[in-house]
């Protein structure tokens, strides 16, 4: 199939090239008699080149052949005859043709040299477009993707890859969505159970006609999965040839997926997407089973807290209310723990809204309203702050975060500020207390995780997580934390920075009237 | 409360939540029902006479809005849910499904209880056709169309009017967002919550004491809006002593 195809584009590239040269047989004719030019073999030169550098070395030959026999017929005496009387002009002949046979064979080397090249390009490009690719693949099946792209574009035919699963060995599932009828998917299953020649493609005819070829990419490392070709409603004739190309590709697809270590990528991401679901597992069993009996716990505590048997008992109702403050402690420290998890697991998405800056900052303080005590709050928010677009719930949780920490290292019935600023292309929001205060050391390592200053430790317990949640909730909206301090003793101003788009803005206020 | 102890269902799987709501409710004059599974809850609710349910998610045999679809479907009767913190998307869906107003777990009983007599007082109102409803010093008439403040007749543009309205029909309980801009901007406008943001803050501006720190027109961070309405009358009247409503106190 391949080599008739071959012998068939060589027959047009001859056709091709003796059309040039009869082309230039007409021109030459006429230019012997416009201008008298005698010996005008050397003009064949010409097709000669063109048609080796454009059609290679058979194509070539026989415009040099046919050039010769031309020269011969046409412009050596006697004319319209093959005879040459002349032996001046028999040597130039010799000589015309012994040239055209060297530079045509030149030419067409340069020709076939050039080509490899370039097809070495194309080929690098599609590896490297490949390795990229690979590189940013974080599941299995962004793998498995690629693996079936980077075929498709190789083979030039339709490529259907099924990931071989590890456990159950007869089914096999289906990385893109494209349709695969059901016999070839039966086969599919067969091979990637084992139950074939691993070296040996079986064809497969489906419903339309179509030949598939299903094989195991490759032979050794059963995780790269399945492949499925559809050959088209080609005849039976041209499989073995295509067989033949499969494996080439797959032996090239293969070296390239060990250099890549792709099976390595792939078990990891295997591991990775395990570790995930066994993380939200727990996460999702932490948070049910210690947070339901806190929520008995505080809810219990608030009944007794009312319950007219303990109206009268003062030292009780300390008690009962001891329950309740520690209880609500240990509520916001798994609070915190689930926050840190959940943001170093799959990092935040944030719902944004259009929000007013004002209610953020409302509903954080009233929430708060028991944790700042005797603290006196001075509330500083102008009433036309720009519209900010975040998930305000995050924005509000890092402003608890920010809330909780001032009133924690600042002492009783100390001033807490709070003010919102807008800027050129930002609101601020920030918070000053007049407690513990920050030491140069300190102010770029707060964010850290798990990190306390010194004075803070010796003074409050904590765990040192909410400055690293606030900072995470606030760059997950765009913005940024600072903090500002003049030194230990002399309190601490933490600052959130969030972005307005005032363009936006301005539109909006039209809008809504209508 | 004059009237006949009001009937209260809980549905929760934990049997120790179960116990203080109980308790707190019994300690408050309500009768009380109880049930650990949705298709359980729905069996008393169509059976007995309910003045009001409680409804814990994560019930292990149905799935909480359809618990809420199911009763909403013969039944207004006021509902509260009690839900997990981050889970707005999940409330405003229970919201739109019906469910009259939220309270995240872990809550204190008096929380609870504010929400569940605000509740109460709703339906009777809107059982009665009461057309007055009153937030301290503001008093929105609902059939003569008028607002007043400290006596006084404000003027409000038909959009701010309408937005009030809304939340006067629903005096207590939260909004949400998308029923606010569904009801006053119309069903292409739901995603708008810009409109709402500066409209609210016109309204403010003509209601509230002290705009920036809003005590009748309260926001419900990435859920809705409230009115609040103050559980009782006396607690009504006694509005400019007490802390704001809504506070967690004792």
């Amino acid at each position: 199939m391949r080599i008739l195809h071959q012998i068939l584009r060589e027959w047009r590239n001859v056709g091709l090239a003796l059309l040039l040269v009869g082309a230039m047989t007409v021109g030459m004719i006429g230019l012997v008699r416009e201008a008298a030019l005698a010996h005008g073999s050397v003009l064949y030169l010409l097709p000669v080149l063109i048609a080796a550098i454009r059609w290679g070395l058979v194509a070539a030959l026989a415009a040099a052949i046919a050039g010769g026999t031309a020269s011969a017929f046409f412009f050596y005496p006697p004319l319209y005859s093959f005879v040459i009387k002349d032996p001046q002009e028999i040597l130039d002949l010799t000589l015309f043709i012994f040239v055209a046979v060297v530079t045509s064979k030149l030419a067409a080397k340069l020709k076939l040299q050039f080509d490899i090249a370039q097809k070495r390009e194309a080929d690098m490009r599609d590896l490297y477009a490949f390795s990229r690719r690979l590189a940013v693949s974080f599941g299995v099946s962004d793998i498995h993707a690629a693996i079936e792209d980077h075929l498709t574009s190789v083979m030039q035919r339709k490529v259907v890859l099924f990931a071989s699963t590890q456990d159950s060995s007869d089914t096999a599932t289906h990385s893109s969505d494209t349709a695969v009828p059901e016999r070839v998917r039966s086969e599919v299953a067969q091979v990637a159970a084992g139950r074939r020649d691993p070296a040996n493609g079986m064809p497969v005819i489906d419903g339309d006609g179509d030949i598939w070829l299903v094989r195991a990419v490759s032979p050794k490392k059963s995780e790269f999965g399945v492949i499925a070709v559809n050959l088209g409603p080609d005849s039976q004739a041209g499989l073995d040839d295509f067989r033949l190309r499969v494996d080439t590709v797959l032996a090239d697809a293969t070296a390239t997926l060990e250099r890549l270590d792709v099976a390595h990528a792939i078990s990891e991401a295997r591991m990775r997407s395990e570790t995930d679901q066994l993380r939200e597992a727990l996460i999702g069993s932490v948070s049910h089973e210690l947070r339901t009996p806190l929520a008995s716990i505080l809810g219990a505590a608030s009944v007794l807290m009312s319950a007219p048997a303990l109206a009268g008992e003062k030292n009780l109702r300390a008690l009962v209310n001891d329950v309740r403050n520690e209880a609500e402690r240990l509520n916001d420290d798994i609070q915190n723990l689930l926050d840190a998890t959940r943001i170093s697991s799959d990092g935040i998405k944030p719902h944004t809204e259009w929000a007013d800056p004002a209610d953020i900052v409302n509903s954080a303080i009233e929430r708060c309203r028991r944790r700042f005590g005797d603290r006196r709050l001075s509330l500083d928010v102008p009433g036309e702050l720009p519209l900010v677009y975040v998930d305000s719930v995050l924005v509000e949780q890092a402003l608890v975060q920010i809330f909780d920490n001032a009133a924690k290292y600042s002492p009783a019935g100390s001033r807490i500020g709070i003010t919102a600023r807008a800027r050129e292309s930002s609101i601020v929001l920030a918070v000053s207390d007049e407690g513990t205060g920050l030491s140069n050391g300190d102010k770029t390592r707060i964010w850290e995780r798990f990190f306390r200053g010194g004075q803070h430790a010796a003074t409050t317990s904590g765990s040192g997580l909410g400055l690293w949640i606030a900072t995470a909730f606030v760059a997950a909206n765009g913005g940024k934390i600072s903090a500002k301090s003049d030194g230990i003793g002399y309190g601490t101003t933490l600052s959130i920075e969030l972005p307005v788009a005032q363009a936006a803005l301005a539109q909006m206020e039209g809008e809504a009237d209508e | 409360m004059s009237e006949p102890a009001p009937i209260v269902l809980i549905i929760d799987d934990e049997i120790q939540i179960r116990r203080f709501l109980r308790t707190g409710f019994e300690l408050n004059g309500f009768v009380v029902h109880e049930a650990g599974t949705g298709a359980e809850a729905i069996r008393t609710a169509t059976l007995r006479p309910i003045d009001l349910v409680i409804l814990d998610l994560g019930l292990p045999d149905m799935d909480g809005s359809e618990v809420v679809e199911k009763i909403r479907s013969w039944s207004s009767v006021p509902l509260i849910v009690l839900s997990v913190r981050s889970s707005e998307a999940e409330k405003v869906k229970l919201l739109e499904r019906g469910a009259d107003d939220y309270v995240v777990k872990p809550f204190g009983m008096a929380e609870l209880l504010a929400r569940v007599r605000v509740a109460l007082r709703r339906q009777m109102r809107a059982m009665s056709g009461e057309p007055i409803v009153k937030i301290g010093p503001l008093t929105i008439d609902l059939s003569a169309r008028a607002v007043l403040l400290n006596e006084v007749r404000l003027t409000l543009t038909p959009k701010e009017y309408r937005l009030l309205q809304i939340l006067a029909q629903h005096a207590g309980n939260v909004v949400t967002h998308q029923h606010l801009l569904k009801e006053v901007w119309g069903s292409i406008h739901v995603q708008d919550t810009h409109y709402l943001r500066i409209f609210v803050r016109k309204l403010r501006q003509k209601i509230e004491a002290n705009p920036n720190s809003p005590r009748i027109l309260v926001t419900e961070l990435g859920v809705g809006y409230r009115l609040a309405q103050p559980a009782s009358e006396a607690e009504n009247n006694a509005w400019n002593v007490a802390e704001a409503p809504g506070a967690k106190g004792e």
